[in-house]
């Protein structure tokens, strides 16, 4: 148990450390696109907890990450002199404060109900942010600078780009990694136990309903995170951040790099960004491709790419996995 | 003195189906009382309304002085009050350990903390095995509940239920579906892991009841027919015929 | 206020509409369980359809006849071949499902007859107006809320009283018993999960003429259908009625008082009913 600890700590250090030297591997083309996957990884490890770990299948997780995307460009707009960390702040206590009230309707309804009440209330977001002209610019969106970075006794300048992907990777680095850690804190592993068995934690003192409220929350704050980086990143905003197609996004994420672990839709984030630049790039009708790709794994590979990995590392020997789901092999200590 | 647990006119309706028909009885603290009855007779309806998974259509559940009919079940647990489940009710993917540990982090407020981890908490950890021992799981603590023997999973059940540390423990039939020996081995764990607390157990088997109770209540057609001492009720007429049925 | 009249009639017309799109989707949540986010983009096929024969041949009647067959086959298939599949990895796989073909469904479209709006006209009897109460209407809008009629009391009648209706509503409550019973209740289960794919086609084919036919239009009409759905109350076809006569009207009146708000007021009135009765007007308790 305490050398796989090890291995997991020792695996984000290697991680990271790699993400530091990248800047100096890659063309700025590629580090661009990297700081765009790393974004859109915490979007997709935020969806992962409400859809693998606690069963809710939402269509409306955009409405979150693109009310981070719009508090960060609308606060910097109409706030002069505003700082970038309280950008990202106000986009956080926004996205909890919609994500704790959006939650509280939702919530009451499971299953399909549930799927298709976010899907209402994430068009209903979107049809505001079209509508509001004024505030969001509509169909023109908001374009934006990154305001540099004040660090007390130096000053780090956003308009460079390896800069910014500094930022990035330290602080959805750490997200993500908190992230992680969420998964087997207390509260992360009540979420687990009431996918499994809902009514009996009811008969061992636990409030289901808050537990699902508090994570709904939490995710919906994580999107509103990556959202924000998603605007400082672009240093532009759309109506299109809101869109649920922005929720197709992070579903296909998910569910390509597989919702039974923790760093599937991460993988699922890097193939999908790499793919759409790619696919893009050849034909205009790459959405088509990756609804193609879905449905394979819906029909043939339920588990998605983690699926296959942990699958290949079972034929090699001594590094046998139990038999056990993979879900349920993340709850483990 | 108010009683320990107190059950006034409890009435339930399914849609027009009348199960109990106002239920009347009393638990003093420490007593260990059994209800028995004929099938359908409404016995797990009486444990679900207590233990708070359905409200009651009528009737008042009051328990040490304080009104629990509109508390939730979590609420209820809290108070002190634990069920089991007539039919396995576990966390079929998670070891004997996780399982129990559910509870007994529960009842040590570390339910919804985002930073701490369950893992590293001595106290919980030391307290998990030591449930796991007295119902006699030790040895298979880190073997995932699906992987038990029947008789070892009703042994889970159980663990799982007195791992909230309850003051009144409700098990629904903990022997149902046993042999003799396995039936034997849980009635003297039960006898074990309940003492000093207050107990209300639903019964076929009348060895179990007979040997765990003392005192016995009878329900019947959604009432409670006769409540008394063991011998007493062994030989009440109105209890015979409930039994034997009567037309 | 001489308008209101004419915006009523505005408002049936839509609401038949919505209810020939929220029919079938109802139908197959109800009897299957299976919420069918394609629901949406079959509707967009059958307009689709229905601008390409109706180009070839001109003939609006044979649309009618035509596209809903299609999308009957289009949906048997799917039920048969895709949906079965997954059917026992539980719920979230069969909305991933509908979710993924809704998006193919799309991106086809786009392929095929490009990303930008298409216009149909129907010339003939159902292109003219009609002069009553002295007000001159198209007859195409009236059509279309006959047409709702037409396959409302349709569909009550064989779920009600008909044998197969009673097969239908058996199959859903005990599917075992009725296998058991002799009825290939597979079948049963593909031959509904087809009929609500005819009758998103239908729906399609008359929605053309009325609305714009552009690769948006699926996801349009799918979140008012959504709509209708919780209002109504899932899986109620009463419901469904009751809900899309008000979502109609409310559409179009929203348009006629409150022309900037005319879009909440939808959301505001499923709000609303969500907060009163979470189920839905005609719902079950969940």
């Amino acid at each position: 148990m305490t050398s796989q600890k090890k291995a997991s700590y020792l695996f984000i250090a290697l991680i990271f450390a790699l993400g530091v030297l990248m800047p100096f591997m890659i063309k700025r083309y590629h580090l661009n696109m990297l700081t765009e996957i790393i974004v859109f990884a915490l979007y997709a490890v935020s969806y992962n907890l409400l859809l693998g770990y606690a069963g809710l299948l939402s269509f409306g997780h955009a409405m979150f990450f693109g009310m981070g995307a719009f508090t960060v460009a609308v606060s910097l707009i109409h706030i002069p002199g505003l700082s970038m960390w309280n950008a990202v702040l106000l986009a956080l206590a926004m996205t909890t404060v919609v994500g704790f009230i959006t939650g509280g309707f939702l919530l009451r309804h499971k299953g399909a109900y549930f799927a298709l009440l976010t899907l209402a209330f994430n068009s209903l977001f979107y049809a505001v942010a079209t509508k509001w002209h004024k505030i969001t610019g509509g169909d023109d969106g908001l374009s934006i600078t990154r305001p540099d970075l004040n660090l007390g006794f130096t000053t780090i300048k956003m308009a460079d780009l390896t800069n910014f992907y500094y930022v990035t990777l330290v602080v959805i680095g750490v997200a993500i990694v908190f992230s992680w850690y969420f998964t087997k804190t207390a509260m992360g592993q009540t979420v687990l136990l009431m996918r499994e068995n809902e009514e009996r934690m009811k008969f061992l003192g636990y409030n289901t309903n808050i537990s699902r409220l508090i994570l709904f929350t939490f995710t919906g704050a994580l999107a509103g995170l990556a959202g924000a980086f998603y605007t400082l990143h672009f240093q532009f905003v759309s109506q299109s951040a809101i869109s649920v197609d922005m929720t197709t996004t992070v579903l296909l994420m998910t569910f390509v790099g597989g919702t039974g672990t923790f760093w599937g839709p991460i993988l699922g984030a890097f193939v999908y960004i790499i793919l759409q630049n790619y696919l893009s790039d050849i034909t205009d009708r790459w959405p088509l491709f990756m609804g193609l790709i879905f449905i394979v794994m819906v029909l043939v590979i339920p588990g998605g790419l983690s699926q296959i990995i942990l699958s290949i590392r079972r034929l090699i020997p001594g590094k046998r996995n139990t038999d056990r789901p993979v879900a349920a092999e993340e709850a483990s200590p | 003195m108010t009683d320990y647990l107190c059950i006034r006119e409890i009435h339930k309706d399914f849609s027009g189906l009348k199960v109990l028909t106002g239920v009347d009885f009393t638990v003093s603290e420490k007593q260990r009382q059994a209800v028995i009855g004929p099938n359908g007779a409404g016995k797990t309806t009486l444990f679900n309304i207590i233990s708070g998974r359905f409200k009651a259509s009528s009737g008042s559940i009051l328990f040490k002085g304080q009104d629990l009919s509109a508390k939730p079940a979590h609420v209820r647990n809290r108070l002190g009050l634990a069920r089991s489940f007539q039919i396995t009710n576990v966390f079929q993917e998670l070891t004997v350990f996780e399982n129990i540990r559910s509870g007994v982090r529960s009842r040590n407020g570390l339910r919804y903390n985002f930073f701490r981890k369950p893992d590293n908490n001595r106290r919980i950890n030391e307290r998990t095995e030591a449930i796991a021992e007295e119902v006699g799981l030790k040895g298979v603590m880190h073997v995932p509940a699906s992987a038990l023997s029947y008789g070892q999973q009703r042994a889970l059940e159980i663990g799982i239920t007195l791992s909230t540390e309850p003051e009144l423990i409700l098990l629904d039939e903990p022997t149902a579906g046993m042999t003799r020996e396995e039936t034997a081995q849980a009635i003297s764990m039960i006898d074990r892991v309940t003492a000093g607390r207050t107990l209300i157990i639903i019964e076929h088997d009348m060895d179990v009841v007979f040997s765990l109770a003392d005192t016995i209540s009878v329900l019947h057609y959604g009432r409670i027919l006769a409540s008394d001492v063991p011998e007493k009720i062994r030989n009440d007429q109105r209890v015979k015929d409930a039994y034997l049925g009567e037309e | 206020m001489s308008e209101v009249p004419v915006f009523f009639l505005h408002g049936l017309a839509y609401a038949g509409l919505l209810f020939l799109v929220s029919a079938g989707l109802t139908l197959v949540f109800g009897m299957m369980n299976v919420l069918n986010f394609a629901h949406a983009a079959m509707y967009m096929l059958g307009a689709y359809f229905s601008f390409t024969l109706l180009r070839a041949t001109g003939q609006f009647w044979l649309c009618l006849l035509v596209c809903p067959l299609f999308l009957f086959i289009i949906g048997a298939l799917v039920e048969r071949f895709l949906l079965r599949r997954v059917h026992t990895y539980g719920h979230l796989h069969e909305l991933l499902l509908t979710f993924g073909l809704a998006y193919i469904m799309t991106e086809l479209v786009k392929l095929i007859w490009g990303n930008f709006p298409l216009a149909v006209n129907i010339g003939g009897f159902l292109g003219q107006t009609v002069e009553f109460f002295g007000m001159i209407y198209p007859i195409y809008r009236i059509f279309i809320f006959g047409c709702a009629v037409i396959v409302g009391l349709s569909m009550a009648a064989i779920l009600y009283k008909t044998r197969l209706g009673i097969i239908l509503r058996a199959a859903v409550n005990d599917s075992e018993m009725v296998n058991a019973l002799g009825f290939d209740v597979p079948l049963v289960f593909t031959g509904v999960f087809a009929f609500g794919a005819a009758l998103s086609g239908l729906a399609g084919v008359i929605a053309g003429p009325l609305l714009t036919t552009y690769p948006g239009m699926a996801h349009e009409i799918l979140i008012d259908a959504f709509v209708v759905i919780v209002v109504g109350g899932f899986g109620s076809l009463g419901g469904a009625v009751v809900a899309s006569l008000l979502i109609g009207e409310l559409q179009s009146f929203g348009v006629l008082l409150f022309p900037k708000l005319s879009l909440a007021l939808v959301y505001l009135l499923m709000a609303a009913v969500l907060i009163i009765k979470p189920s839905g007007l005609f719902g079950e308790k969940q």
